[in-house]
């Protein structure tokens, strides 16, 4: 509505800002200042498209969009699907291609075929129970961890894990391996809903825009 | 002081001071508009049987609901809304009344609501239903009156986003979709999830004429030129038919001279289940959702066992009062407290003194010096 609001974009950090950054640029969208590496800004502002971008961790960019901080959010699907939280999702940037699989030893994988209970490592506890409560309709225990979850099978804390998995070279030098697949990822755009409502011309070019780069 | 008895649950808090003072007047202001459209006030309990809530009427989804037994062994449920609670009412003491009914309410709700993300369990809620009348000035009438009352309340940058469920349903029936695709795809337009309602829609055996009218319909939202490419797109009667709705509503509406904040959005799809036609939801900034939630529900009171057509709305009092203080909106709180200090020998003086300005109208607090 007003003219002189700056719409403001989180981004995931780290290869999902750059990719999104050399996407946006093809759309003539550019923020010089964020290519300074050495700056300590946090954020960045492009005066002239009055656009303000900053960097935040992966699982706070949908919280940070969910509440208006920003209008617009760049993250993996795992992100939107374990946070769960009340955004629009636009686009499917395609990159950051991955997927979210149930991962263990070869021996586990009987234990899948069965509404047994079994443990479940993750580090993304939601995605794991749906996937086993309302697609498998088995009982699981579920571990929540922070990090190097391939460990769980190993040193038996949990029966498999719950993971991403890109090339799979971490599982298989582990000797794990992919067991069942959840769901294909990629990064995804996403929108507050009252931006989206406030200002549709703005946001409906922009998804335009780089609908047809994509 | 005992420390763990001054904290209150996750969820809820206390209000006070200022901030209550705020909320009162904005209480007032909304509802002073609300009266004067004729709407009368009704109260309703704060818990009914949980029947009343269940998921056949549609509303919030069981898990979400606070659930506790009587002595008879009857589930009972703290309302996480209104609406059914009014349609129970109109159809038990207006089951004969033609004539339309215009209540209001106000008060609190309740939704439990997963931890930890920073929304309220207990909130209060301010709204109006019109039970009886199924006209396009009955829908014009909801919406301009919320616009009244924001306006009213100090609100000026929003907008009123309107839908009609019917063009979707429309398109829906044309490629025949069976129930459960329909409502996957619902979630999936009503979220703007353009790509995930295609993936949908690859796996099914729509034509690819109806794929693509589907598809359009979560990207018909904007000012009113999105009627001409809506009725282009959709060529059966139900779909056309909602779009003759929403233009007579908007004609309504510039009569009202409201026009300026009213938008549309044809993949506007509710989440609750009894809404049946023009559906509307209000936006601004500083909060992340909806502060307004409306719309017509004609079958809702026939669950009761009354056939009658309605209509209604609601604010969500403490996400306006939000919004009110991150755009600086001044809410005026007259809070001018005379102070008067007596002491052992001249009580009856000061308290004749005060008695007096309390007559003139004036607040006046008596203290011990």
């Amino acid at each position: 509505m007003s003219e002189d609001r700056y719409l403001t974009f989180a981004l995931g950090k780290g290869r999902l800002a750059n990719k999104t950054m050399e996407l946006f640029e093809k759309i003539g969208i550019t923020c010089e200042e964020m290519k300074d590496k050495d700056s300590r800004k946090l954020i960045f502002v492009n005066e002239e498209l009055k656009l303000r971008f900053f960097l935040a961790k992966g699982p706070d960019v949908p919280t940070y969009v969910e509440y208006g901080a920003a209008d617009i959010g760049v993250v993996g699907k795992d992100t939107i699907m374990e946070e769960n939280r009340r955004v629009y999702e636009v686009l499917d940037l395609g990159y950051g291609k991955c997927r979210m699989c149930v991962c263990g030893p070869r021996s586990a994988e009987e234990l899948l075929k069965h509404h047994e209970m079994i443990r479940v490592a993750s580090k993304y506890p939601n995605i794991a129970k749906d996937y086993f409560y309302n697609k498998k309709h088995q009982t699981v225990d579920i571990i929540k961890l922070n990090g190097s979850v391939e460990l769980g099978p190993i040193v038996q804390l949990a029966d498999v894990i719950v993971d991403i998995v890109e090339t799979g070279s971490t599982l298989r030098e582990n000797g794990l391996e992919v067991l069942e697949e959840i769901c294909p990822l990629s990064a995804r755009m996403i929108v507050n809903q009252v931006s989206m409502q406030m200002e549709p011309e703005r946001i409906k070019k922009l998804i335009t825009d780089l609908r047809r780069e994509l | 002081m005992s420390r763990k008895l001054v904290h209150t649950p996750e969820g809820v808090r206390d209000i006070y001071g200022d901030e209550k003072a705020k909320k009162t007047i904005v209480e007032g202001l909304l509802h002073e508009i609300i009266e004067g459209y004729g709407y009368r006030d009704i109260q309703t309990p704060t818990f009914e049987f949980f029947d009343v809530f269940s998921k056949e009427v549609g509303t919030t989804p069981s898990k979400e609901l606070y659930k506790f037994f009587d002595k008879e062994g009857n589930t009972l449920v703290l309302r996480p809304d209104f609406t059914p609670s009014i349609a129970r009412c109109a159809a038990k003491y207006f089951m004969d009344e033609d004539v339309p009914i215009r209540f209001c309410y106000q008060g609190n709700t309740f939704t439990n609501t997963s931890e930890l993300q920073g929304k309220l369990k207990e909130s209060t809620q301010m709204g109006a239903e019109l039970v009886g009348d199924a006209s396009v000035q009955a829908d014009a009438e909801m919406i301009a009156m919320t616009i009244e009352a924001l306006c009213h309340a100090g609100l000026s940058d929003f907008q009123i986003s309107v839908g009609n469920l019917e063009y979707f349903k429309g398109i829906c029936a044309e490629a025949g979709l069976d129930e459960e695709t329909e409502l996957e795809l619902r979630e999936y337009i009503s979220g703007k999830n353009y790509f995930g309602a295609e993936e949908l829609l690859e796996r099914t055996h729509v034509d690819a004429k109806d794929k693509e009218l589907l598809l359009k319909v979560s990207e018909l939202f904007g000012n009113a030129a999105i009627f001409e490419e809506a009725k282009k797109a959709a060529s059966n009667e139900r779909s056309r038919n909602a779009i003759v709705r929403l233009e007579e509503v908007y004609q309504v509406l510039c009569d009202y001279g409201v026009e300026k904040y009213v938008s549309f959005d044809l993949g506007m799809l509710s989440k609750y289940n009894y809404y049946t036609g023009i559906i509307f939801k209000g936006y601004t900034y500083g909060v992340g959702d909806a502060i307004v939630k409306g719309g017509r529900y004609d079958n809702l009171l026939g669950r009761f066992g009354k056939n009658a057509p309605a209509i209604g709305f609601m604010i969500v009092v403490d996400d306006l009062l939000a919004a009110m203080g991150r755009q600086h909106i001044a809410i005026a709180d007259n809070n001018d407290i005379e102070k008067i200090y007596y002491n052992t020998s001249n009580f009856t003086e000061k308290l004749e003194e005060a008695k007096q300005l309390r007559a003139a109208g004036k607040k006046v607090e008596l203290s011990h010096e």
